[in-house]
């Protein structure tokens, strides 16, 4: 199954033939000509294994936890796409070959069951509430336990990811702020989420529980490819239904956990924030546990086509029964729940008020038929509504038999997909496209020089001074977008004003109480406008050889502490 | 929520260790530095100096001083207007071994918040 000569062991296959498949980097619908659906769904598969290849990459490429983190994301979110597809082709070959070796569709058989339409889902505002002890607060105060967590989602053979948020117990709950939008999705969806959650700091950094050592101690050791892949099948297996995620440890890289999942329905389905459960995986024990409250809250919408789409139009002559004339000519379009009857077609583009509108709702009786017996009066439709005692009735009179037959049809599409999308038919419910989500970038390391040693800065000023000197290497201009977590202050910078840098992102990191005393170095960085040099902030110092030359006249953008 | 605090008196009797004199507490800001970068003060433009930390068991826990606590005056001379070096040479004069510090604090509340974040 696996050869430790390949470079990227990091796929754990579930079905081996589909995994020879893929190793041989062929998979292809060879039998049959592709359908256009199958070759979206190939490119997007081929798509997925480049991705997956750079992905790769990177992650041999991190020096840096939080990048080891992203990439190691990317990788696994990668991996189960191209698993999902690949499930996807196959299904709908096999699909293709019963349904090719069967009955014809020319036959006269009984007609087609109807299916509904198909709409939009759209996932946002998600917020999942964390429940810290109290002794959380005062236990291990010197180290800020981080995680890294983010959400993936999968409706159909879609699937979607959250940005990756940082989580520390200073945080109340677990906020994602992209909206995750899926467009093709039936009103039987299933929409699973799971959270997943990763260690900022190594696992073995920590005073963790033996359990958690031995268990780090056992999966480093001996990196046999069937120990891991074992265990790692056995904490999928543990967690109940196969994850969407597969444990698929990078070498020596950082490993995710499946934290918490529950799958949203129609029925979770709401105009508005909904409260609701989550499943939790795993106990206190685990890896990467996070104290999760067990709730997940967030606004789950979707849009019928049926709502936003026209489903009919055409020319009819309109008449509210009790009237004495002619019924008005107009054209008439469906959608939604309304019928819009506009004075000639190009209004229904420009946007014009139609004339007047029939409401067309679950409790709208339609008849077809020639009610109107008056000489004359063919391919007749009647719709009624009632008003409270009133009933009002219209009548519709198509262009030719073959007109009316379509406009029944569109009525009768109508009811069932309201029947079948239930709530979701009352009114619109609005989504908003999701934006552009920016790309990951690399993360600027959130640690400061109290975790990389401990200095006596009274004695070692010239140590200090060497190492801000390498620390103005590479900075971000901007802050990462999840510091927007940590401080009320938006996370970039404006350009205009002094305080332009989040300043709190210094100090989510707690001061370590007992430590040697040392200058804080956490400040932020100054926010150097593009080109101008980096000249290293001085230190103040207790020494009274130190020249008074050093002092910086300009704009000083550190904010030094001192102790006395 | 709470209404501020009047300000407060705290006499420090320094510690001597060694060589020097300390008073257990270490200090941020000044007219030199970037006052954005203060997570105590409530305006962002505030330069004054404030206390960032409190040795446990120090002399200025000791006396009662707290983390947060924006330093007016130090033995009579100002400290709203003056340079983060100078504020510290103001604390640690060889020749006084007791400092009087005038200081102002914020809300209980928003003190209590301040210290659990550290």
């Amino acid at each position: 199954m696996f050869s430790r000569n390949h470079r990227s062991r990091v796929t754990v296959a579930r079905g081996s033939a589909l995994e020879m498949e893929f190793k041989r980097g062929r998979f292809r619908l060879s039998v049959f000509s592709d359908p256009p659906e199958d070759t979206e769904l190939q490119r997007k598969l081929d798509h997925e294994i480049r991705m997956r290849e750079g992905a790769c990459k990177l992650l041999a490429a991190c020096s840096q936890r939080e990048q080891a983190l992203e990439a190691t994301k990317s990788l696994l979110v990668c991996n189960s796409r191209i698993l999902s597809y690949m499930g996807e082709l196959q299904r709908r070959k096999e699909a293709q070959v019963l349904g090719k070796t069967g009955r014809r569709p020319s036959d006269s058989g009984p007609p087609a069951e109807r299916s509904p339409c198909r709409g939009r889902v759209c996932i946002s505002d998600i917020r999942i509430p964390l429940m810290w002890k109290d002794t959380e607060y005062f236990k291990n105060k010197g180290d800020l336990h981080r995680w890294a967590v983010f959400l993936l989602l999968q409706l159909g053979e879609q699937i979607q990811d959250t940005e990756m948020v940082l989580v520390d117990r200073t945080l109340t709950d677990i906020s994602f702020q992209n909206n995750v939008l899926f467009s093709e999705a039936g009103p039987d969806f299933e929409l699973r989420l799971e959270l997943y959650g990763a260690c900022v700091e190594e696992e073995g950094a920590l005073a963790g529980a033996p359990k958690r050592l031995a268990t780090k101690l056992s999966s480093s050791l001996g990196r046999s490819s069937g120990k891991r892949v074992r265990a790692s099948l056995d904490s999928a297996g543990s967690s109940g239904s196969s994850p969407i995620l597969l444990p698929t440890p990078a070498v020596g890289g950082p490993r995710y956990h499946l934290l918490a999942h529950t799958t949203l329905t129609l029925a979770a389905v709401q105009n508005g924030f909904r409260t609701h459960d989550l499943t939790l995986a795993g106990h206190e024990e685990s890896p990467a546990w996070l104290p999760l409250y067990g709730s997940v809250c967030c606004r789950l919408a979707a849009q019928p086509f049926c709502m936003t789409q026209p489903t009919a139009g055409g020319t009819l002559r309109v008449q509210q029964a009790g009237e004495l004339q002619n019924g008005a000519r107009v054209h008439g379009v469906l959608k939604g729940t309304n019928l819009f009857c506009y004075r000639k077609p190009e209004d229904a583009d420009t946007g014009e008020e139609p004339l007047f509108t029939i409401a067309i709702n679950k409790e709208t009786r339609v008849r077809a038929g020639e009610l109107e017996q008056a000489a004359g009066r063919p391919f007749t439709l009647s719709i009624s509504n009632r008003y409270g005692d009133d009933e009002v009735t219209h009548t519709l009179q198509a262009e030719s038999r073959e007109a009316l037959h379509n406009w029944m049809e569109a009525l009768w599409q109508l009811f069932f997909d309201m029947s079948q999308w239930k709530h979701c038919c009352d009114e619109v419910m609005k989504i908003e496209s999701p934006t552009p989500r920016k790309p990951p970038q690399a993360l600027a390391k959130q640690g400061s020089l109290y975790h990389e040693m401990a200095i006596e800065p009274l004695d070692d000023i010239a140590a200090v001074t060497d190492i801000l000197a390498q620390r103005e290497g590479p900075r971000l201009e901007t802050p990462p977008p999840w510091l927007a977590m940590f401080t009320d202050q938006p996370a970039l910078p404006n350009p205009c004003s002094p305080a332009s840098v989040a300043p709190a992102s210094a100090w989510t990191h707690p001061l370590p109480w007992g430590r040697p005393r040392t200058f804080s170095l956490d400040a932020v960085p100054p926010d150097h406008p593009l080109g101008a040099s980096r000249s290293v902030a001085p230190l103040p110092s207790q020494r009274s050889s130190r020249s008074r030359g050093l002092y910086n006249k300009g704009p000083l953008r550190t904010w030094l502490q001192s102790p006395v | 929520i709470g209404e501020p605090v009047p300000p407060q008196r705290v006499e420090i009797h320094k510690l001597r260790q060694g060589e020097n004199l300390i008073l257990g507490f270490s200090i941020g800001g000044g007219i030199d530095q970037d006052p954005s970068q203060n997570p105590f003060s409530e305006d962002k433009t505030d330069k004054g100096i404030y206390v960032t930390r409190v040795s446990e068991g120090g002399p200025a826990e000791i006396a009662g001083l707290q983390i947060g606590d924006k330093i007016m005056q130090v033995n009579g001379w100002d400290m709203t207007m003056v340079t983060h070096d100078q504020a510290r040479k103001r604390l640690t004069k060889r020749s006084e071994e007791v400092v009087r510090l005038l200081v102002t604090r914020q809300s209980l509340q928003k003190a209590v918040q301040q210290s659990m974040l550290s």
